[in-house]
Formats: structure tokens, sequence, C-alpha cells
């Protein structure tokens, strides 16, 4: 080897080097970020908290002012009510609202004692308020036998006014309006399954149908290569496009059931288009893959074609199928942007099949696009999207590796 | 051989380290600093002419929102410099982005929303005609820099429930004329004025509907973003009140307020109960076909600065001058 080219060939391979290095670095960095980021606020509790908080508005009977005495150890930052037995603590939630906080009770506070005055099944229920209670209002009678409210929705704006304005006005508590934390993404998760589901339902039959009639039964002529030329281009439309085709051309179709808003149904549908080329192409890999062998062996014992396609093709052909419908759903979990359009931006904590939802991607882009950009939350459920798509994909090349095997490729 | 594979080992290690070092960049707020700032601005700071010193002096920095924002054509409206806005201009995200944003840069000029927090953000509120942004003066409409924040209904017998309709009645009851209701809208930073409302428990008579079970019935609200946390804030302290019944707010810009409920969008997937407008309603929409539309409260647009920036007052030309990119430089101010 000659010094040129010895040069020539370390520039060439020193390139691909840090292409591999650079593409490397990237993808660790995209995990590093999210990871940092997100592992703060990633918790089993995200997981199965409702996004909206639940609102309880109670009636407090026997509210009158006591002497209770502070637990022992209260440090600067909780404020005790020594007339009603309970303390509260400022904190800030991640939208950046201020709130407060029950941390302690007494044991014979009245607080033990709230009964659900909101009109309904549950009203007149006992419901102690619970530790952790992001208490809104107190509604309180002062000296003059007034009705009054302190806490956030009095004009409060922390835990000490409110517990020193109960402390030197209040007689009695009548009344509480507290919230649950909320804030987590059960909903989004439950109609993400819920879209998965649909779409499969729809979409696996369709495109394995399909890619069987393309390889097996088809004749090999113009037509059948125009159709598969067409299912290809079909796979490289951006699927915004494919959301705008859902919501004004699928839409009407959902309207015939009676659905006459963004739905759950009209985003599977929409996805069921766009997945079909996937799963065509995907089926059809996995036909090819298949020896001839079996297809000669199968008719020449006298099986029909239907009886070999699916007695013997299809079965063989069946972790191939696998594999597709694995590769749809990371693609469902991953897309945004035709989902926007078709299943709307309303976070929902009770998704129906009839109704607009968000799915985990497009619940990053509700709680972005506020006021108030909630990154911690966005960051937390993209780590979910990650780990969700990374294990989806190691099975895939498990099901890969496992079918070169058998036909010992 | 092995020299070169080192050598391409220490050039991989560089690069890692190099690739390291930005991403590392990435997860600080320095990303989110505009790359398209002048970069000359201490040159222009010395070669000015050193005697006029109680002024700033250099390139004025003109910050504004996205296109979309309701803010931005609020404040477009208000300073009267529609559709003229700069060309220099650095645009940002959201309401907290233009904050940060501003605090960061001396040579800096935004608008804010009044409920910012200026201390944090390191920002200050300029005054406006001479008139200091506060909610007493936004009540008393002196501070001119104000938007309503409006809503509207869907017709009456258009919501398809008679209950449904009654609770949305009384939802509007809640939100513009009670104590309750106007304190869980400034709690999330509108600006109402509470003292002229009356208690709930005086205006609940005339809605019987909210003393029964509302589970099965769900309030669609569309409309302004800007609203959105009011609006919630409002929704979630009366939900208990009423029944319990359900809301869901999808809220994507002031056109689809009107639109969504009396206008053209109304029988289509982005239909709504109730819309909002973070702005008066245009003459096209036709919101006198709702059941109910009016006010429900305001919301100050803020000039701001860097904390430290000296300036402390613009009036209207000034203010549209500097935003069309007219005067741009400090000392040109006066």
């Amino acid at each position: 080897m000659n010094r040129a080219r010895r040069r020539k060939d370390f520039f060439r391979t020193a390139g691909t080097w840090a292409s591999a290095g650079l593409s490397v670095l990237v993808l660790i960095s995209v995990f590093v970020f999210v990871f940092s980021r997100g592992i703060s606020t990633f918790s089993f509790d995200m997981l199965t908290d409702n996004y909206w908080a639940t609102n309880y508005l109670l009636d407090i009977e026997n509210g009158e002012a006591n002497d209770f005495v502070p637990p022992a150890a209260t440090d600067e930052e909780k404020y005790f009510s020594r007339k009603f037995g309970f303390s509260l603590v400022d904190d800030i939630d991640k939208e950046n609202n201020r709130l407060m906080v029950v941390e302690s009770m007494s044991a014979l506070s009245p607080l033990h004692e709230g009964i659900i005055a909101t009109a309904g099944s549950d009203q007149g229920k006992t419901h102690p308020v619970p530790l952790g209670a992001r208490v809104r209002r107190i509604d309180y009678t002062n000296i003059n036998g007034e009705a009054r409210s302190a806490g956030i929705l009095g004009q409060d704006s922390s835990a000490a006014k409110t517990i020193e304005r109960l402390e030197i006005e209040a007689v009695s508590i009548n009344g509480l309006f507290y919230q649950t934390t909320g804030g987590g993404i059960r909903g989004s998760i439950i109609s993400t399954l819920m879209l998965i589901g649909l779409t499969l339902l729809f979409a696996l039959p369709l495109g394995v149908s399909s890619a069987i009639y393309l390889h097996e039964i088809a004749p090999r002529n113009r037509l059948t290569s125009w159709i598969r030329a067409a299912v290809e281009m079909l796979a490289g439309v951006p699927s915004i496009i494919f959301g705008l085709m859902g919501v004004s051309m699928l839409f009407r179709i959902t309207s015939l059931f009676g659905i006459n808003t963004q739905s759950i149904l009209l985003g599977s549908m929409t996805m069921t288009i766009m997945l079909l080329p996937l799963i065509m192409r995907q089926t059809e890999e996995a036909l090819i893959v298949v020896p001839a062998s079996l297809r000669m062996a199968s008719l020449s014992l006298g099986a029909s074609t239907t009886q070999t396609i699916f007695r013997v093709i299809l079965p063989n052909a069946l972790p191939g199928i696998l594999s597709a419908t694995l590769l749809s759903i990371s693609r469902i979990i991953g897309e945004s942007a035709a989902l926007i359009f078709t299943m709307g931006t309303a976070i929902s904590d009770n998704p129906k099949i009839s109704q607009g939802a968000t799915s985990l991607a497009v619940h990053i882009w509700t709680v972005m696009a506020g006021e108030q950009p909630n990154f911690e939350l966005a960051t937390a459920i993209s780590l979910l999207i990650l780990v969700m798509v990374l294990i989806l994909n190691l099975t895939v090349k498990l099901l890969t590796y496992r079918i070169n095997r058998k036909w010992q490729v | 051989m092995k020299i070169f594979r080192s050598l391409i080992i220490i050039i991989l290690v560089l690069s890692l380290f190099v690739g390291l070092a930005a991403c590392g960049e990435n997860e600080s707020e320095e990303t989110y600093a505009p790359t398209d700032a002048p970069a000359e601005t201490t040159v222009a700071l010395e070669e000015t002419d050193p005697t006029a010193e109680s002024g700033l002096q250099g390139e004025i920095h003109v910050y504004s929102r996205d296109a979309s924002s309701g803010t931005r054509g609020a404040f477009e409206e208000l300073a009267d410099f529609e559709e003229q806005l700069t060309d220099n201009a650095i645009l940002t995200e959201s309401n907290g982005d233009m904050a940060a944003k501003v605090g960061a840069d001396l040579l800096a000029i935004g608008y804010v929303s009044l409920t910012t927090d200026f201390a944090a953000n390191n920002i200050k509120a300029v005054n406006y005609e001479g008139v200091e942004p506060t909610e007493e003066n936004v009540l008393n409409e002196s501070y001119t820099l104000a938007r309503p924040f409006n809503y509207v209904t869907r017709a009456a017998g258009d919501f398809g429930d008679a209950d449904k309709e009654a609770l949305v009645a009384a939802f509007i009851a809640f939100l513009t004329e009670s104590v309750e209701g106007a304190n869980a809208i400034s709690s999330a930073g509108g600006i109402v004025d509470v003292s002229s409302k009356r208690a709930w428990a005086d205006l609940q008579a005339d809605h019987p509907v909210v003393s029964q079970d509302n589970s099965g019935i769900e309030i669609v609200t569309v409309g302004s973003t800007s609203v959105e946390k009011a609006i919630r804030a409002a929704l979630e302290t009366f939900q208990p009140m009423a029944g319990n019944f359900n809301f869901k707010m999808s809220h994507a810009g002031s056109g689809e307020g009107p639109a969504g409920t009396v206008g053209e969008e109304k029988d289509t997937a982005k239909k709504g109960d109730i819309g909002f407008a973070s702005r008066a309603f245009k003459d096209t929409e036709e919101v006198i076909l709702g059941m109910s539309t009016g006010t429900f409260c305001l919301d100050a647009v803020v000039i701001c600065a860097e904390s430290s920036n000296p300036i402390a007052n613009l009036n209207q030309s000034q203010t549209a001058a500097i935003f069309k990119g007219e005067i741009q430089n400090w000392e040109d101010l006066d």
C-alpha cells in the first residue's frame, strides 16, 4: 500500500466512523435529555392519576371553633389553626399556580366531618378531607353571623394569610372546597390503548388480505404492479394530509353513526389508512420469505390455492405479520399531526370511542401549547413513549431473528 | 495502520466532547436565547455620544409573540400598529417565554400579561400614557392597554338538551354575577371587580338546575387559549356547586369561539356550548344570535423592559413607532 492510498483510505474510514459516532451521540443525548428532565416527574401516581382534578364541595357540620394543640414539631412553613385543628402549607403546581395543601389534622378537627354538598348520588355522604388536599376555599361564619370565605378563592394569597384570617375572624367553619392533585395521564394511556386496539381491528384484516391478494392471487401484470406502486406512494404521504382527509372525508362516515365530533373512532379510521401501506409491505415481505417449496408441496398434495394460502403460507408468515403489528403500534403511539385534527386536543379522563381524547403524543402537544407550558410533564410522557417504542422495537428484532433462523436465511 | 486507528479514536473522542458540550447547552435555558439578536450592541454602546448619561443607549431589541397569539393581536390593535410589526422583531412562544427573554436582555422591549411574575423574570412594567398598569387602573379605565375576555353561548334552543341549556345559563350567571365566580377568575389572573358581585347563594334560586345530579351533562368550551386558565378555574369551582357536570375545554384561538357556537362551525367537529375570545367580537361574528354574550373579565397587556432599564413611561405614538421599527435606538426615544 502506498502512502497516498493509505491516506485516502484513512479519510474514507474516518468519515464513516465520525458519522456513526455522531448518530450514536445524537441518540444518546436524546435519551439523556429526556431521562434527566423527565425522571423526576415520572412516577406511578402520574400513570394512575386523572389529568383533571376532582373538585369536592363539602358542608362541615359542628365546625365551631375549639382550642387545639399544635403538633410538637411545627416548622416555619406550616401554619396551624388552633381554632379548627389543621395546618396548611404553601405550594406551587407545575403550571405555576399558587396552592395551599392540608399538611396535618388533629384527631378531632371538624375537617374529618365533611359532608358532600354536591347534588347527585353521593350527596349527603360523609367525606373526610384527606391529607394533601388542595384547599381552594374555606367558608366560615364571622362574629357578626355573616358568611365569609377564606383561601385562594377568598382572595388570600398564602396559607399564612388564610390561617390568620380564620384565627381572627371565624366563629365556625361551614364548608370547604378542595381539589385532588390531578395532572396524571391515566386517561391518555387508556385512549392510546383504545386507539391501538381499534386501529389494528380495522387495519390488520384489510392490510393482510390485500397483501395476500397482491402476492399470492393477483396475476403478475401491469395492473398489479401499479397497485403496488400506489401503495408505496401512500406510505410517503405526510401524516398531516391524512389528518385533513380524516376530518373532512371520514368525518362524514362517523357522522352516519351519529358521532358529530372528533372521536377516537375517527382517529382510528384515519390511522388505519395511514398504516395500510406499512402492514401490506411487511406482510408481503413475510410472504416472500416463506419458501416456495412449501407452496409446491402443498399444491402437489392436492390442496387448493385457498387452502394452501390459509393453511400453509399464512401460519408460516405469522411472525412477520406480528412484527408488522408491532411496528404499527409504535407508529400509532408516535403519531400526533393526524390525531390533532381527528381526535382533538382536549384531554379526557374517561375516554369513549365516540368522543375526542388525546393519545400520549397529543397529550404532550396539549400541555406544551398553553400559556404556561408544562415541560416536566411533557418530558415524563416522552420518557414513557420512548420506553414503549424501545420495547416494541426490541420485540420486532427478536421476532425477525427467529424467522430468519427458522428458514436459515 | 495502528497510528491511524488511534488518530481516528482521538478525533472521535474530541467530537464526542464537542457534542456533549453542545447537548449540555441544550439543557440550559440558553438555547431559547434568540440567535438573531444583534451581537454588536456593546460596540454601539461605546461609540455613541456619552453626553446623554441618564438614558439607555443602543439598538432597541423588539420582542413580540407569534402571529397566532391573542395577546399580540390585542396589543397591536390597542397600540394601533396592526400588521406593521418590524421585521427585526424577535418572536417568542408564550407569555413566560417573552418574560424570560426580555428579562435577560438589557436592550429589550416586549409586552406581557399583567399576571406575569415581574420580579422573578427580572422585568419591570412600563407605564402607558403616564398610567401605571394596576388592576384598579384597568377597572377605572384609565389604563387603556386592556382587553376584554368575552363569551358567547349557542343560540337558545340549540343546545339539544333543556337541562344543558339551563346549566349553561347558570354557569354564565355564576361567571358574570357571583362573588365566587369573580374570585375564581381573579385567582387565575383575570381582572374583575369583585365588589360589584352578589353571593351565589342569592343567585342560585333562579337556577334550580344546579340542585340536581348533572353528571350526565358535558359542557364544551371553545375559543381563545388566553382565557383557558380563568375559565378552568371558574368551571372547576362551579362543578361541585352544580351537580358535578362534566366539562371539556377545547381551546384553539379566539376565532374558534364565535365560530364554534353561532358561526359556520357550530355543527362541525369544532362545535362548543360556550365560545370565548380574548378580544372584542368582530362585526362579522354574529354573537347576537347566542343565548347570551358579554364580557366576563378584563386583562391588561403591559409593556415590559429589563429591570435596570431606566425607561418608565411610553405613550401610544412612541410604542407604535418602536414596534413598527421607526425608532430603532434607545437614545432616539425622548
